[in-house]
């Protein structure tokens, strides 16, 4: 068995796996689903409360005769497009990355690169129209911290969590995040990879190598000599020993990994080994290069079957170099925060109102309902429309009363809370 | 899709409707757990109940259906036993290692796990039953397989942390199976603590003993020894009762820890100075074939590298599978002749609903939880 045939088996290679093309399918799909059960709620809303006004108000309200004022309120349903949704989500990752970091000590880089990429996978089949990344963004990060040991009690994981979300509104999702994951948790990261190139390429250049199966002639010494006259890194001054070249294109390359690698498509579209070299070939090309001919012969005739595999293994790493490299950071880009402003305010208006309470609902084991159930003298155990209907009205009243009051879009960001903070 | 207008009296349609709106991750679950039908209680646990079920469009082809319990001590979430046995399970498909057909959940948000129906109970069955009768070729064929499915895990950088013969359970054509990941983790990343309190004691190697944070394979490489010498002698080797009783045993049996013998062992937390009175030496080879001559000569020796004080001095599982021994007189058995017992599809029950590291009843007093507080690094 190679390797390849051991990822091939992972969870990540056989759900989470995709093309380009497939992923725009899974995101369109779960964008134009959403947005007819947007659509279909908030009519359903409207039209509860209409009856209960018209009810009220002792007037019948024949049916077709609202149809023209109904077709124009729909059209005022604006809801999120897939691209947005993105955008949304990659804002929510990066807070991701904030909240691991305000922990004593801060989180390890992969517990939050696992929360993000469960956060990532969970909305491929799930929409923010849906439910928010808000209730569901502290939840990803909480598990993640059970499923790559780094255990703290639910309690202490509150207690970082900026505002006031209580424990009760962390876990409250985890059910549904798990079932999003199609209860898969193990998530291969870039990182592990590239410590062991870099201890490879160290090795290299200590006269330590080791030659590779396909290239049964290199000596330890070639290899040295090798590394040692490759030419510097592109626009960055000539480092002054290799040790140093190694250790900047090191921490460079997990820069990346840390930043770029979650936030981009790159975890759904290429394995790890590709990742880390794409983002070692950023960091330092030259020493990339030299690292896969390390590995790899270079036969001259195209024709050659390694020639083919060379051609089609460069093109793959060039692609996810550009996609890494297309990664801009929110807070350095005035133009995306503003976007995201508008997001959130579009979002705002197309909430579906009865999956806002469903984050809420509490893990409740089957025994727990039934006799909650029978105590309260109603057989069954979910709550009766009417009461629903008036829960979240008042929900949504108190959140336009919020919103009102200037609260921000986000209801509660943790970001603008944190330079808040920090203006103070 | 067709909306009908709400009155309040339409209780009924709005009911139908939400099937219908089920969200597309709820789809794919009901898809899963559509596929199966649970049937009847195999066993029940504190951590969870095991039902037989079976294929709904094939009842010939069982299932075992593991229900984790909602943990009411518990207030932060699904426990950390069941992630770790789904997150592992997801990942490891190999015929030595229990296969994970599904994971659903039911309406109650339990979780519920659809696992290979092994109905020939396990080996603990096979070891404590007098009236079954094996040899040296049984045992290769049962430590083949073991070694085999752990190969595999630590191949796939997954140590099981748990290993004895009541989580080695037997399918239906005599293949063994490695079970019970409640207690399995990833390898750590270098300098990365891991915590020691794992696997049932009568199994645990030293280091874990002496409270060695920073650990590899080895660990359960030394289970695996002590489950060969168990299916040899039939009864456990090393059997403490507490972690110093069990450190003692070992020494006795094995040698004492030296820094002669075992580089840096004093040096970790919990290591106890050997009394200078009463060391014993190293145990070589004459000593394992006096205690395991059914092993035979090459055996014994391959018990002997996977029984190395030093977990640095022990065997891999790569390297056991290299062993001389496999192709070495007698041949192991063929899976379909090896013994077998029956009343095997209760014991799979109890199997399953217990938690990592617990003993069986009778061992009550042994079982341990997990000390969550001591695994941060």
């Amino acid at each position: 068995m190679i390797e390849d045939d051991f990822y091939r088996t992972s969870s990540q290679f056989r759900l989470w796996s995709f093309t380009e093309e497939s992923l725009r399918t899974v995101r369109q799909k779960t964008n134009s689903l959403a947005s007819d059960r947007v659509r279909i709620a908030l009519r359903r809303a409207r039209e509860a409360r209409q009856s209960a006004n018209s009810s009220a108000a002792g007037t019948p309200n024949p049916n077709g005769s609202d149809a023209d004022s109904k077709a124009g309120e729909e059209k005022d349903i604006e809801c999120l497009t897939s691209e947005e949704e993105q955008d949304l989500v990659r804002y929510y990752c990066e807070q991701i990355i904030q909240l691991g970091e305000s922990y004593k000590p801060p989180m390890p880089s992969i517990v939050r690169a696992t929360a993000i990429q469960y956060l990532r996978r969970f909305y491929l089949t799930n929409s923010p129209m849906t439910y928010h990344p808000k209730t569901i963004m502290p939840c990803a990060l909480f598990i993640a911290t059970k499923t790559d040991n780094y255990y703290m009690s639910l309690r202490q994981f509150a207690d970082g969590v900026p505002g006031d979300t209580t424990a009760e509104d962390i876990i409250a999702p985890e059910f549904l995040v798990m079932q999003s994951l199609r209860f898969t948790f193990d998530v291969r990261h870039p990182f592990r990879g590239l410590e062991g190139g870099i201890m490879e390429l160290n090795a290299i250049s200590q006269g330590l190598g080791e030659p590779a199966p396909h290239l049964p002639n290199q000596s330890a010494e070639d290899l040295r000599r090798a590394i040692l006259s490759l030419p510097p890194p592109l626009n960055t001054p000539s480092p002054p020993s290799i040790s140093d070249r190694l250790a900047r294109a090191h921490h460079n390359t997990r820069e990346i990994l840390k930043s770029a690698a979650q936030m981009t498509d790159a975890y759904f579209l290429y394995t790890p080994s590709q990742i880390w070299l794409s983002a070692l070939s950023l960091a330092d090309a030259p020493l990339a290069q030299f690292y896969l001919d390390t590995k790899l012969p270079n036969p001259t005739e195209s024709e050659h079957p390694l020639a083919q595999l060379r051609a089609k293994l460069l093109q793959t790493l060039s692609s996810c170099a550009t996609l890494l490299q297309s990664y801009k950071p929110l807070g350095s880009d005035p133009e995306q925060k503003k976007a995201m402003r508008r997001i959130g305010k579009k979002l705002y208006h197309c909430q579906n109102p009865e999956k806002v309470n469903l984050a809420g609902q509490k893990r409740i084991p089957a025994a727990a309902a039934a006799a909650i159930a029978s105590a309260a003298g109603n057989p069954s155990d979910t709550p009766t429309p009417d009461s629903e209907m008036e829960r979240l009205a008042k929900k949504r009243k108190l959140e336009a009363e919020q919103q009102k009051a200037g609260n921000d879009i986000f209801g509660g960001d943790l970001v603008m809370e944190r330079t808040r903070d920090r203006q103070a | 899709m067709a909306v009908s207008p709400l009155a309040p009296q339409s209780f009924q349609s709005r009911a139908s409707e939400e099937v219908a709106d089920r969200e597309i991750t709820e789809q794919m679950n009901d898809e899963v757990r559509h596929k199966y039908i649970k049937a009847k209680k195999l066993g029940e646990g504190t951590y969870a109940v095991v039902y037989l079920g079976h294929i709904r469009t094939d009842p010939t082809s069982f299932v075992a259906i593991k229900k984790i319990k909602v943990n009411t001590e518990y207030r932060d979430g699904l426990s950390m036993d069941a992630i770790r046995e789904v997150k592992y399970l997801q990942e490891l498909s190999h015929p030595n290692v229990i296969a994970l057909h599904d994971v659903f959940s039911s309406k109650d948000q339990n979780l519920n796990l659809v696992l290979e129906y092994l109905p020939r109970g396990d080996l603990e069955m096979l070891i404590k039953d007098s009236d079954i009768h094996y040899g040296a070729a049984d045992v290769k064929a049962w430590m083949g397989m073991l070694t085999r499915g752990i190969w595999f895990c630590h191949e796939n950088f997954v140590l099981h942390r748990d290993i004895k013969p009541n989580n080695l359970l037997i399918a239906s054509d005599g293949e063994v199976k490695l079970a019970d990941f409640g207690l399995a983790r990833s390898f750590a990343d270098p300098y990365s603590n891991m915590t020691h309190q794992v696997i049932t004691r009568w199994y645990r190697p030293p280091e874990l003993l002496y409270g060695a944070r920073q650990y590899s394979g080895a660990v359960d490489i030394w289970s695996v020894g002590m489950v060969f010498a168990e299916l040899l002698l039939r009864v456990p080797f090393v059997a403490g009762n507490s972690d110093l009783d069990q450190i003692t045993k070992i020494c006795e049996a094995f040698g004492t820890p030296t820094e002669e013998n075992w580089p840096g062992v004093s040096k970790l937390p919990n290591f106890i100075p050997a009394d200078n009175n009463h060391t014993v030496p190293t145990q070589g080879r004459e000593f394992f074939l006096r205690q395991f001559p059914t092993a035979g000569s090459v055996g014994a020796d391959l018990l002997m590298s996977m029984c190395s004080l030093d977990p640095r001095k022990r065997s891999t599982a790569y390297q056991a599978l290299q062993h001389s021994w496999w192709t070495a007189e007698p041949r192991p058995t063929n899976k379909e002749y090896l013994p077998r017992k029956s009343g095997g599809t209760r014991k799979m029950g109890d199997d399953l609903t217990r938690r990592g590291g617990e003993l069986d009843d009778q061992f009550k007093n042994a079982a341990r939880q997990l000390d969550f507080g001591s695994m941060k690094g």
